[in-house]
C-alpha cells in the first residue's frame, strides 16, 4: 500500500453515519476517536498521540508513556506515512498538526481513503481537544502557583505556633516534597556542635545525615541535575538521579539542610530541578529556620527550667537534712552556718546531743557539687544517724560510714569529715579527722592549735582506718571546724581568704560569742571576696566550752 | 508513612472504599487509578477515597486524581474523599478537586453522603 497525500473527503456524510455513534459515546475523546478509526478502517489497533509542549504523548483511557525513540520522525511529515506495518496520519487543523493517528494493519484500497477522510475530520476534533487540554493545564499550573503561595503563607502561620521540633520538621519536609513534585526528601537539623539533632526522610534518604557537618551549600541552594554520583554541596547523595539542596540558616548559623530529589513527571521521567524550584525551597527553608530556632530556644528553656526545678527540689531536701535549730547543750555554746554556692551544695554539718550530756558534731565536705553531691550528703546523713547508736568508738563509726558509702555511693565519690565528741563536763574532746581541713582550736588565751587529719577521706580507699585523737577543751576554748569554701574563698585577684585570716578573726574575737564570731567570719569573707562569685560551699561550725 | 503508596479497596454494594497509605505521587496515583478503574469497569457507582494514612500529595498525584474524577463523571458516578489532613484538604480545594467531588471528615460521613438521594 502506498498512500498519497490526505485527500479531500467525498463522502463525509456517509462516514459520519458509521462512526457518529461511537464518537458521541462515553469515554475520553481520544479513546472515542481511536475506536471510530478502528470501525471506519478495519485496522487491528489504533493509537492517538498528542503534541504536548515539546513532546509527544500517547493518550486514551489515561495518559501513557511517550512513543518509542525514533518512532515519530523529525521533522514531522505533513503527509501520511507507513512505518513498521503502521499507517501514521497527521491530525491537522488550521495549518497545525495537533496529533497523530497510528493504525495497525489497515486493509488496502478503500480503507486507506477512509483513513485519509478520518484524518481530516479528526484533525479539528483533536485540535479542539488539545486546546481544551492546554487550557486545563494552564489552569492547573495557575492553581499550582496559587497553592505554592498559600502554602508559604500557611507554613508561616502554622510554624509560628509550632514548638514541637519533630512536628515542625515533618510539616516543612512534607510541604517541600509536595510542592516540588519530588519523589523523596530529607531534612536534617544539627546542633551548633555539628551533631545531628533530628533527621527525617520521606520516600528514601537523599543525603547522609552524617555529612551535614561538611556541607558547603551556596546562597539560594544548589541544583544537581547531573548523575547522583556527583557530590552535592560536599555531601554524598543516596540513590537519586537529580537533587536540590538548600541550607536552613539563621544569619551565619547553619541549622540544617533541606534536600529533595527526583522531580516527577506524569509520564514517569525524572525532571530537572529549576531555579524556580530552588527559590521555592529556599523560601520554605527561610520560613522553617526562624520557626526551628524558636522551637530550639523553647526546648532549651524548658530543659533549663526542668534542671532548676530538680535543683530546687534537691536543695529543699538538703535543707531538711541540715539542722534548723541548734541543740541547747549545757556547758556549750554553739554557732553554725552553711552557704551553698549553687542551689544544692556538697557541705554537710550536724549536731547530735547524746546521753550523759555529751555532744557529737561533724562537718563534712563532699567531692563535687549539685545533685550528685547532695545525694551523697543524704547518704552520709542517713549512715550517721543509723550507725551512731551502734558504733562502739568514733573510728568504728567512721569505718561504718565509709563501708556504707563504698556500698551505696557512686564510684569516685569521696568526702572529708571531721567528727567530734565532746563531754562538756570534763572538756574531753575525742575526734577523728578524715582528710578534713585542720580544725582550729582557739584557746582562751587566744592561741591557735591546728587539729590535723587522723586518716584519709572516706570513700577513697577500700580498707582504710582512722585513728582517734583526744584533747581537753578548757572553759573559754573554742573549736572552729570549717570547709575549704571558707578559707579558699577568692577575691578579684584570685587570692585566697586563707587560714591566717580565719585564725586572726578567732584570736581577735576573744570574748565574743560563737554566734557573733560566726557572723564576723562570714562578714569578713564576704568583704574579702566582694562581688566575686564563689564556686565552693562555705560551712562553719563553732563550739565553745563555757 | 510508607515510602511507596499502598492502596487497598473493599466493595460494599455499588460503593467502593479505597484506602491509601503513603505518598500520593505518580506511583501512588497510578495505584489508585488502577484500583478505581477496575471497580468502575465492574459497575461500581461511587468511590470513596479514604486518605487517613496519607500526608503528602503532589501535583502529579492530583492530576491523576482529576483523571479518575473525570472517568467517574463520564460514567455518571460519584467520587468522595474523606479523612484528609488540613493541608491536603486545602490543596484539593485550591486545585479544584472539591468542585466536583465532596470532601467528608470521616468515612462514615462519606458513605452516607454517596448514598442515592431518595425522592
Amino acid at each position: 500500500m502506498s498512500p498519497g497525500p490526505i485527500s479531500s473527503p467525498t463522502s463525509l456524510d456517509e462516514l459520519w453515519k458509521r462512526i457518529g455513534g461511537v464518537l458521541g459515546g462515553e469515554g475520553a475523546l481520544p479513546t472515542r476517536v481511536a475506536e471510530a478509526a478502528l470501525l471506519a478502517t478495519g485496522a487491528r489497533d489504533a493509537t492517538i498521540y498528542l503534541k504536548e509542549k515539546d513532546a509527544w504523548i500517547r493518550v486514551g483511557e489515561k495518559l501513557g508513556g511517550p512513543p518509542q525513540p525514533g518512532e515519530i520522525p523529525e521533522p514531522l511529515p505533513e503527509r501520511a506515512w507507513i512505518s513498521d506495518g503502521h499507517l501514521w496520519l497527521p491530525l491537522a487543523a488550521e495549518g497545525e498538526i495537533h496529533g497523530l493517528l497510528k493504525l495497525l494493519d489497515v486493509p488496502e484500497g478503500e480503507a486507506t481513503e477512509q483513513a485519509a477522510m478520518l484524518a481530516f475530520l479528526f484533525g479539528s476534533l483533536v485540535g479542539a481537544y488539545r486546546l481544551a487540554r492546554q487550557v486545563r493545564d494552564a489552569e492547573f499550573e495557575l492553581k499550582a502557583r496559587l497553592l505554592e503561595l498559600e502554602s508559604l503563607y500557611d507554613l508561616g502561620l502554622s510554624l509560628g505556633g509550632q514548638l514541637d521540633l519533630s512536628a515542625l520538621a515533618d510539616e516543612v519536609l512534607f510541604r517541600s516534597i509536595s510542592l516540588t513534585d519530588a519523589g523523596k526528601g530529607t531534612l536534617v537539623l544539627r546542633e551548633d556542635s555539628g551533631a545531628v539533632l533530628l533527621e527525617r526522610s520521606v520516600g528514601g534518604e537523599v543525603i547522609a545525615a552524617a555529612d551535614v557537618a561538611g556541607w558547603s551549600i551556596p546562597e539560594g541552594g544548589e541544583i544537581n541535575n547531573a548523575a547522583a554520583s556527583v557530590p552535592t554541596a560536599g555531601m554524598r547523595l543516596s540513590t537519586c538521579e537529580k537533587c536540590l539542596v538548600v541550607a536552613i540558616s539563621v544569619g551565619e548559623r547553619r541549622l540544617g539542610v533541606l534536600a529533595v530529589a527526583d522531580k516527577e513527571s506524569r509520564d514517569g521521567r525524572v525532571l530537572d530541578f529549576t531555579p524556580t524550584d530552588a527559590r521555592l525551597l529556599s523560601l520554605f527553608a527561610n520560613q522553617a529556620a526562624a520557626a526551628i530556632e524558636t522551637a530550639r530556644l523553647h526546648r532549651s528553656a524548658i530543659e533549663k527550667e526542668r534542671i532548676e526545678r530538680e535543683l530546687e527540689l534537691a536543695a529543699t531536701i538538703q535543707q531538711q537534712i541540715l539542722p534548723h535549730d541548734l541543740p541547747d547543750v549545757p556547758g556549750v555554746a554553739i554557732a553554725a552556718r552553711n552557704i551553698p554556692t549553687r542551689q544544692v551544695g556538697g557541705d554537710y554539718f550536724d549536731l547530735l546531743p547524746l546521753s550523759n550530756g555529751r555532744l557529737a558534731f561533724l562537718v563534712a565536705d563532699v567531692s563535687g557539687k549539685g545533685v550528685p553531691a547532695a545525694l551523697l550528703v543524704s547518704t552520709v546523713h542517713a549512715a550517721v544517724h543509723l550507725q551512731i547508736e551502734e558504733a562502739k568508738t568514733i573510728p568504728d563509726l567512721v569505718s561504718r560510714i565509709d563501708r556504707h558509702l563504698q556500698r551505696y555511693a557512686a564510684a569516685r565519690k569521696f568526702l572529708t569529715l571531721f567528727f567530734g565528741l565532746l563531754e562538756p563536763g570534763t572538756g574531753r574532746l575525742r575526734y577523728v579527722s578524715a582528710g578534713h581541713n585542720p580544725a582550729l582550736l582557739r584557746r582562751a588565751d587566744g592561741t591557735i592549735e591546728q587539729l590535723r587529719a587522723t586518716g584519709v577521706p572516706l570513700g577513697m580507699l577500700p580498707s582504710a582506718s582512722w585513728k582517734e585523737a583526744t584533747l581537753t577543751m578548757e572553759r573559754g576554748d573554742l573549736l572552729c571546724v570549717y570547709t575549704d569554701g571558707v578559707t579558699e574563698a577568692l577575691d578579684a585577684a584570685e587570692k585566697e581568704f586563707g587560714l591566717e585570716r580565719l585564725s586572726a578573726l578567732l584570736t581577735g574575737g576573744a570574748g565574743k560569742s560563737p554566734v557573733e564570731l560566726c557572723r564576723d567570719v562570714f562578714d569578713s569573707v564576704g568583704s574579702f571576696a566582694h562581688d566575686v562569685p564563689q564556686y565552693d560551699d562555705q560551712t562553719l561550725l563553732l563550739v565553745e566550752r563555757t | 508513612m510508607s515510602e511507596t503508596c499502598k492502596v487497598s479497596s473493599e466493595r460494599r454494594g455499588d460503593v467502593v472504599i479505597i484506602w491509601t497509605d503513603g505518598y500520593i505521587n505518580n506511583q501512588g496515583g497510578e495505584e489508585i487509578a488502577r484500583e478505581a478503574y477496575v471497580h468502575l469497569d465492574q459497575g461500581a457507582r461511587a468511590l470513596v477515597l479514604n486518605l487517613e494514612k496519607t500526608r503528602i500529595v503532589n501535583s502529579i498525584g492530583i492530576s491523576i486524581l482529576i483523571e479518575v474524577l473525570e472517568k467517574v463523571m463520564d460514567k455518571k458516578g460519584v467520587l468522595a474523599f474523606c479523612a484528609l489532613t488540613p493541608t491536603i484538604d486545602k490543596t484539593f480545594r485550591i486545585m479544584g478537586l472539591a468542585q466536583y467531588a465532596e470532601i467528608y471528615p470521616t468515612q462514615e460521613d462519606a458513605l452516607r453522603g454517596v448514598e442515592p438521594q431518595s425522592a
